[in-house]
């Protein structure tokens, strides 16, 4: 029970009546940019679908990316970069490894890894890939302190909301929103 | 009901986490097929998870042993989870349109308390 009491107490009504107000204000500003962002977002999409598919970096070497959220994503974007022993890009999806998982393995060289066919340990997790619609996998990684990628456009919520920030999640990510970072 | 009740969805709870447990106590129930990663299993009500054919659909019935109660709203991805994974998530919150788009609302009320080996069935509504 006090992990919900604890989340529960976050919220005081003063803060509720400010951010009413400040919604209303903010709605018709956010529609504008909305569509602007989606414009842009769109372009890019386009752009990123003619981009050369990048190449895999060497056997045994590892690259960084930058995981941004998509156009109806939530959070800031999160850099990835696997290593020796956590080099597991673990997509805990329906129906096999996802695109996107693979798509991030591929560019970083990292192993696209199955969590519902195979079993690993935390250390050995570089990014966990989920399609979660927003109650238990999006608190889960990053409680356990593994980055998380949803596929789904999810904001933090669930019992678990209090573990998700901008620095372990981002979400709405497809495969064409994963660049190399060059180091 | 009676002679034509026909049953979209049907398993046996194999065990239930200790953190489902509070879960629960908040009215939500979150359900995994037996094959999840360890991780969520302390999260999860486990279960013996068969991929159904049907989608659940608001009008359907949800029994969990002797408790039923009827499905009020289904989210943009909850058939997907269920069918993929077996991973539903369920609240007694009557509403019609989920809060999050994996889960299922039915009736509000409170959480039937979950203990391994109970039968899990969702029946077509009417």
């Amino acid at each position: 029970m006090a992990l919900f009491d604890r989340f529960k107490k976050n919220g005081g009504d003063a803060a509720k009546e400010v951010a009413e107000k400040a919604n209303d204000v903010v709605e018709s500003v956010s529609e504008t940019v909305q569509e602007a962002v989606s414009d842009v977002a769109e372009q890019a999409t386009e752009a990123a679908e003619e981009a050369a598919p990048a190449e895999a970096p060497e056997p045994g070497t590892y690259r960084k990316v930058h995981i941004s959220p998509g156009a109806r994503g939530w959070g800031n974007g999160l850099d990835v970069k696997p290593e020796a022993g956590k080099d597991l890009i673990y997509s805990v999806t329906g129906g096999g490894i996802h695109p996107v998982a693979q798509r991030i393995a591929d560019l970083t060289g990292g192993k696209a890894f199955d969590g519902f066919k195979s079993k690993a340990d935390f250390h050995e997790i570089a990014v966990a890939v989920i399609d979660c619609g927003g109650t238990a996998r999006i608190g889960v990684y990053p409680m356990k302190g593994v980055p998380t990628v949803d596929i789904h456009g999810a904001s933090p919520a669930g019992p678990l909301m209090r573990f998700i920030n901008e620095e372990n999640f981002v979400s709405g990510v497809g495969v064409n929103d994963i660049t190399v970072v060059d180091e | 009901m009676g002679s034509h009740m026909r049953i979209k969805y049907e398993t046996t709870v194999t065990a239930v986490g200790p953190m489902a447990v509070e879960f629960a106590a908040e009215g939500i129930l979150v359900f995994f097929g037996t094959n999840a990663p360890e991780e969520l299993h302390e999260f999860a009500i486990l279960h013996e998870h068969t991929p159904n054919d049907e989608d659940v659909v608001p009008g359907d019935r949800l029994a969990i042993g002797e408790a039923e109660s009827v499905v009020t709203g289904v989210g943009d991805v909850a058939n997907d989870n269920l069918r993929n994974l077996g991973h539903l998530v369920v609240k007694y919150n009557g509403l019609t349109e989920t809060e999050l788009p994996g889960e299922v609302s039915v009736t509000a009320g409170d959480a039937p308390t979950i203990e391994p080996g109970m039968h899990i069935r969702i029946i077509a509504g009417e």
